[in-house]
């Protein structure tokens, strides 16, 4: 049989691959070098090596310490949330009861809404006294008018929010598939057992899908801060630096004050974290898989 | 199983609460941008009476706005076709190696797509800049393919996997080339994985910003950038910037049923095999 299989010749795999390395380790290459020397958009040919003096800066920059801690709510606060918000969707889609059918069609809409939109959807939501919030609160009986993204902490709970809005669709949906591979036969043999719907979900359905939700949780903290153009939008980092974290600050560093140098150092620190956190929990998840 | 009665309760209430917490801020940007100038801060809310279809056709007549919708739609095509080029041939020949060799490519694709986007926004405009591309359209598509090719592949590879390894040896056995067989065989078989795939690169492309809003200025500002000239600076009129959202979403909304078909599959079993073998 291997012999009749097409002959792959590398000619097809190359440019692909080729441009892929070309167009991710280049220019990651060059903001580690930038990191490391004093470089001025205006002047690029008095650009100096300077070692590690933009790291150092992080010691003093209040404004990167501030940074660095949203940067870690906003990963871990929202990841946890999505999965357990994730998990009681799934759990509730996969009864396939009449008149939530369409919901099983239609709940992933969050999740490919352009992230700019998705700010201004929600800050339009959350306009004091006249948005869909204060309406819904109407329809209630409560009078609600406060503004929600003018304080620290409710700015960064909305924040949370809006993050949980954009990816619960898409762990609800890849729990959803997990849930569905699981052999109906089981239930049936609870069932016989005496065990009630809540007791199945709790022993069954919540033990087997333990491993797919570390993979999603992994895949998530790397997802998660993609909300930069939400905050972008919605909070612009404020009030006061609540909702400002480090892709967030990069950003401003290097477009805002111009300060290329130091944004390629933050970069790369945020970078180095988040993606090797992220590596040592997928060989921590297969390793377990493996001694299994 | 048992129906009992706090399993329908459950799922009832859980997917009452989830359709209000996902559902209603959109349907209430929809609301919004039908709403005639009085209804907009009348006071309690309420949802729009009398709809109107006046800040459509502002935007539509918007200038600024409708050449960056423009934009945004050529620069998603280009980036389908430039990501096609090169994915199709690269993933129908990763799913024709042998499995270590494949597993290793897949996982090579996979990490080069690990590192947050932001870290190449220096990079890029330093780039951009000194070849003089800058807010024009080549430079987005170059981005967003870069962005688009490991799924592509990922995918691809996967569709392509199903296609019967006995019809391609025939092809083979009755003197097709490669190329052929790929193009005349596998290709046609696939088909309907290559569009789904080709949906999910469209989507990701027309929600692109953080590029769009750093590597252009006037010509080539894509939609997602252009949108933001419609937030009021004093909380006046919200009407077309909900009007501009809603415009945004619509292709969205036409693709959602193919994105949940194919974001499913990293969970299937053929997958499963495939990576942990």
């Amino acid at each position: 049989m291997a012999s009749s299989r097409p002959k792959v010749s590398s000619a097809l795999i190359t440019p692909a691959i080729g441009f892929l390395c070309l167009a991710t380790l280049v220019p990651i290459a060059a903001v580690v070098a930038l990191s490391f020397g004093d470089f001025n958009i205006a002047f690029p040919e008095k650009t100096r090596f300077i070692g590690l003096y933009n790291y150092a800066r992080f010691l003093s920059d209040g404004r990167f310490i501030n940074a660095a801690l949203v940067t870690f709510i906003l990963v871990v606060v929202p990841v946890v949330l999505q999965l357990l918000c994730g998990l009681a969707l799934a759990i509730a889609l996969k009864e396939k009861l009449v008149g939530t059918r369409w919901m099983r069609a239609a709940f992933l809409l969050p999740s490919v809404v352009p992230p700019a939109v998705g700010g201004i959807v929600w800050k339009l939501f959350l306009i004091p006294g006249v948005g869909g919030l204060s309406y819904l609160a109407s329809l209630f009986g409560h009078n609600f008018e406060a503004d929600l993204l003018g304080s620290k902490t409710s700015a960064l709970i909305s924040v949370i929010i809006v993050s949980i809005w954009f990816g619960v669709p898409i762990v609800a949906l890849l729990l959803l598939s997990s849930l569905d591979s699981i052999p109906d036969e089981i239930y049936e043999a609870a069932n016989l057992d005496g065990a009630s719907w809540a007791q199945a979900q709790w022993h069954i359905s919540i033990p087997l899908v333990l491993p797919a939700m570390g993979a999603v949780a992994v895949f998530q903290a790397l997802e998660v801060l993609g909300i930069f153009p939400v905050i972008f939008v919605l909070t612009g980092g404020g009030p006061a630096g609540a909702t400002e974290p480090l892709n967030f600050y990069a950003f401003l560093t290097a477009f805002t004050y111009l300060d290329l140098d130091y944004s390629a150092a933050i970069l790369v620190a945020f970078t180095t974290t988040i993606v090797g956190v992220c590596f040592w929990s997928i060989s921590q998840i297969s390793a377990t898989r493996v001694g299994r | 199983m048992r129906r009992d009665l706090g399993r329908r309760i459950y799922g009832y209430l859980v997917s009452a609460a989830f359709a209000l917490f996902l559902f209603s801020p959109i349907l209430w940007t929809l609301s919004t941008s039908l709403k005639q100038p009085t209804e907009m801060f009348q006071w309690p809310p309420v949802i729009v009476r009398e709809p109107s279809a006046q800040h459509y056709t502002a935007i539509i007549a918007d200038k600024d706005f409708s050449s960056a919708l423009i934009n945004s739609i050529v620069v998603s095509c280009s980036t389908i076709i430039l990501t096609m080029a090169l994915s199709i041939p690269a993933a129908f020949g990763i799913s024709h190696l042998q499995k270590t060799a494949m597993r290793r490519l897949l996982t090579l694709v996979l990490a080069l797509r690990a590192a947050p986007a932001m870290i190449y926004i220096i990079p890029y405009f330093l780039f951009f800049r000194q070849v003089h591309l800058v807010d024009t359209k080549i430079a987005l598509i170059i981005v967003n393919t870069m962005f688009a090719v490991p799924l592509a592949i990922w995918y691809l590879s996967a569709f392509f996997d199903q296609v019967p390894r006995e019809i391609e040896e025939a092809a083979m056995i009755d003197g097709a080339s490669t190329l052929q067989t790929m193009t005349l065989i596998s290709i046609p078989i696939a088909k309907s994985g290559i569009i789904a795939t080709a949906i999910l690169i469209f989507i990701g492309s027309w929600n692109e910003f953080l590029f769009a809003l750093t590597l252009t200025r006037d010509d080539a500002k894509t939609a997602a950038v252009a949108i933001l000239n419609f937030i009021p600076f004093e909380g006046t009129d919200w009407g077309k910037a909900a009007a501009a959202c809603v415009l945004m979403l619509v292709p969205i909304v036409v693709f959602v049923p193919f994105v949940k078909k194919i974001r499913r599959r990293p969970n299937n079993d053929r997958f499963r095999e495939r990576v942990k073998r």
